[in-house]
């Protein structure tokens, strides 16, 4: 139902020229095998990537950091999400490159309008990003805004093994375990459940 | 569950073998099962792969996003408009299990009867005009001792004899209901204040070990997810190992059909499919079922096409297709004091079924049944849990989270969809999938009083609602479908050749030989949970087939 949403976010612009590539590509083993390729990128000191530039990772850090910011609680800096997403994108979501692309561009020309003269997003001061943000929130076709906080969400809060929600943190601030196996009472209101009474 | 392809029986493509099942999910795990059972040779091509229980994974990001269970847009990309008269654009309109086992893997597991009215409802009230309403060739009571087969052999949780709108039984749930959720606890307290009856859900999903398999471990995958414990009574751990233990079933994975052969009499005789490789083998039988799902079924008739059938295999009646319906469903959530943990366990505890048919002096058709339920898992709420009156980004935001993600319920609506001649699966003019076929085009606009009936329930939900006590409640908003994913209506089941695709026993009225059966076969959609229905008429169907097969009448 809604979920059609986020698949929309995500999947909605599937290029066609993918084709054939996609036939049996995500089998079980590639997909161990990425599991183990995001985590060695997650853990890796040194900060190379395969799909941002240098000023892509550090706007998106910055953009990242302001739809889930650093206070008394980890965001999405301490999940990990930059490299989450550049993960994904030169690996299993090749197809949004290019609707990332022209998210940046939309970003670096909003820079351009609200801060005449600034070279970057993440260059900016704290208060003018969130004015930026507000406007290509804003904008008409909202898909630019949408597909950075999209990105952002799914790093914050994805299985660890992608590289993102780094030692859990995401899941941890929402209240979510990862167990196998819970038994009842499971929440407050059926841990007081008297069903003659109810 | 060992992740080995158990041995199994293996036919030749030269050797015909007495049915040949397109679909190895809902309904053709069942056909493969019963057939087999009954001493028939059966070959099972499935377009997905053959996963076990430890390719399972509570990836998120993977299972929803990238279709680990599900029809692959990247690779069948489907096209989607509102009216004939709209040119169809790419995108997502619809999603279906691609997988031994099928939709009931990766399903909620929300397994509802229809009751005596659904197959009836027509004759009853009124046709409605402008819309293909009519009444099933078969009812309640023919479907009855099918409904419970399916409850007892694939093995389902529930309480009979609490819902005053039951319909009759012949014997009641194998196992008893799972346990309750704090959803389900609001619910029905808020439902008992407003004099309405709410009762345990029935569900698909194991409360105790039943038939050598484990109970249900409560992790809360459901929707969306393949169970790692087997819990979840799909196909997979159910029919598909019983049909291969009887030595006459094999299952064919990776194989993607893409023509049913007819000879020069108009029979059929086998079908025509890509293996794994992409080589294109050709399976003969003496008979064939399409148990394709809703939009694949109907699909691969108009793939089919011969001098024949010019516009479509067992098109004569050219509703191949036509009268897809969808259900809708309405939201509304609600935000709480303490924990509910709602991630945790089956997604739906508690029901309702007062609004089983509304009321016509509202002024207009439908109804449907109510639950109570956590929709999402932690990326999704992060997308679309939260009441829009909050912040959706920064730190008030990370803080709505940090609260409500345990803190959150919803109820959810499941209606009526009326039968629409436009509302339809066919071949997109100009996408191809990765095989070269052409597309999936789905177009779909709801009726009317589809929209009012899921209003009528979103209003409903919100009283529920407020009568739990939430300390916050909003309603999402009413929209028209563009996205399905019950597939129901696009082969209808009637007496008459030229207003209907298949008969009473699923044959189709054009080709002796060609049986449809899954939920392409309704004649009216029901409420919104159309699983055990799909599955009764599967083994309805497997005795009528076997009757006339043993009669020389196939």
């Amino acid at each position: 139902m809604d979920t059609d949403q986020t698949r929309r976010m995500f999947l909605g612009q599937a290029g066609a020229s993918l084709g054939l590539l996609w036939l049996g590509s995500l089998t079980p083993d590639l997909l161990a095998q990425a599991h183990a390729y995001a985590q060695a990128a997650g853990q890796s000191a040194t900060k190379t990537y395969r799909f941002f530039t240098p000023q892509q990772a550090a706007d998106f850090d910055a953009f990242s950091a302001q739809i889930l910011p650093t206070d008394e609680t980890p965001g999405a800096r301490e999940a990990n999400v930059v490299h989450f997403t550049d993960y994904v994108l030169s690996t299993i979501d090749r197809d949004q490159q290019a609707d990332m692309r022209d998210a940046f561009k939309s970003l670096q020309e909003q820079v351009a309008k609200t801060v005449p003269g600034a070279t970057s997003f993440a260059a900016i001061t704290p208060a003018q990003q969130i004015e930026v943000m507000k406007a290509i929130e804003a904008m008409q076709d909202a898909g630019a805004f949408g597909l950075l906080r999209g990105f952002t969400l799914t790093g914050f809060l994805c299985d660890p093994a992608l590289g993102g929600n780094k030692d859990k943190v995401g899941w941890k601030l929402i209240g979510f375990q990862d167990d196998f196996y819970y038994k009842p009472p499971f929440g407050y209101y059926d841990a007081h459940y008297d069903e003659g009474k109810s | 569950m060992s992740g080995v392809t158990p041995p199994q029986r293996h036919y030749k493509l030269t050797d015909a073998v007495d049915f040949v099942i397109i679909g190895a999910g809902a309904s053709g795990g069942v056909l493969a099962r019963e057939l087999s059972r009954n001493g028939f040779s059966v070959v099972v091509l499935e377009q997905g792969p053959w996963l076990t229980t430890k390719d399972f994974t509570h990836d998120e990001y993977m299972n929803w996003n990238h279709a680990l269970l599900t029809n692959d847009y990247r690779k069948q990309p489907t096209t989607f408009r509102k009216t004939p008269k709209d040119k169809a654009k790419k995108r997502p309109a619809l999603v279906y299990g691609r997988m031994v086992g099928g939709g009931p893997v990766h399903f909620t597991a929300n397994y509802w009867r229809f009751h005596e009215i659904d197959f009836i409802e027509a004759g009853k009230k009124g046709t409605i005009a402008g819309t293909g309403f009519a009444d099933w060739p078969i009812t309640y009571a023919d479907l009855e001792p099918y409904y419970t087969k399916a409850e007892w052999d694939l093995g389902v949780s529930g309480q009979a004899g609490v819902s005053p709108f039951d319909p009759p039984r012949s014997k009641p749930y194998p196992l008893p209901p799972m346990p309750i959720k704090s959803s389900g606890v609001l619910f029905e307290q808020g439902a008992r204040k407003l004099g309405y009856h709410p009762f345990p859900a029935p569900v698909a999903i194991l409360s105790q070990s039943y038939q050598g398999r484990m109970p249900c471990a409560h992790c809360g995958f459901c929707m969306g997810f393949g169970c790692e414990m087997g819990a979840k009574s799909s196909p997979l751990p159910t029919m598909i190992p019983q049909a291969i233990a009887t030595g006459r079933c094999e299952i064919r994975p990776n194989s993607y059909v893409r023509k049913i052969e007819l000879d020069t009499h108009g029979r059929a005789t086998g079908a025509i499919y890509f293996d794994k490789s992409g080589k294109e083998n050709l399976q003969r039988a003496r008979a064939v079922i399409v148990a394709a799902n809703g939009s694949e079924t109907p699909r691969l008739l108009l793939l089919s096409k011969s001098n024949r059938f010019p516009d479509g295999l067992a098109n004569s009646s050219g509703l191949v297709g036509k009268y897809l319906m969808f259900n809708t469903d309405s939201l509304a959530g609600g935000l709480f004091e303490h924990p509910l943990n709602e991630y945790k366990s089956i997604e739906v505890t508690r029901i309702m079924h007062d609004f089983y048919e509304i009321d016509p002096k509202h002024g207009f058709y439908g109804g449907g049944g109510i639950d109570a339920r956590f929709l999402w898992y932690p990326i999704q709420f992060s997308f679309n849990g939260l009441p829009p009156r909050l912040p959706q980004w920064g730190s008030e935001y990370k803080k709505a989270l940090q609260k409500y993600f345990t803190r959150s319920m919803y109820v959810v609506g499941h209606t009526t969809s009326l039968p629409l001649e436009d509302n339809s699966i066919s071949l997109d003019d100009t996408v191809k999938d990765a095989w070269g076929l052409p597309a999936m085009r789905v177009t779909y606009k709801d009726h009317p009083d589809d929209l009012k009936t899921n209003q009528f329930m979103r209003d409903r939900s919100m009283e529920i609602l407020e009568a739990t006590g939430a300390q916050d409640k909003w309603a999402y908003p009413v929209q028209e479908s563009t996205f399905g994913f019950h597939l129901l209506g696009t082969c209808r089941m009637g007496k008459d050749p030229k207003t209907s695709v298949v008969n009473s026993d699923h044959r189709t009225h054009d080709v002796p030989n060609l049986f449809l059966c899954d939920g392409s076969s309704f004649v009216t959609s029901g409420r919104g949970q159309p699983t055990e229905t799909i599955q009764a008429l599967a083994f309805r169907a497997s005795d009528r087939i076997t009757a006339l097969a043993k009669q020389n009448q196939i």
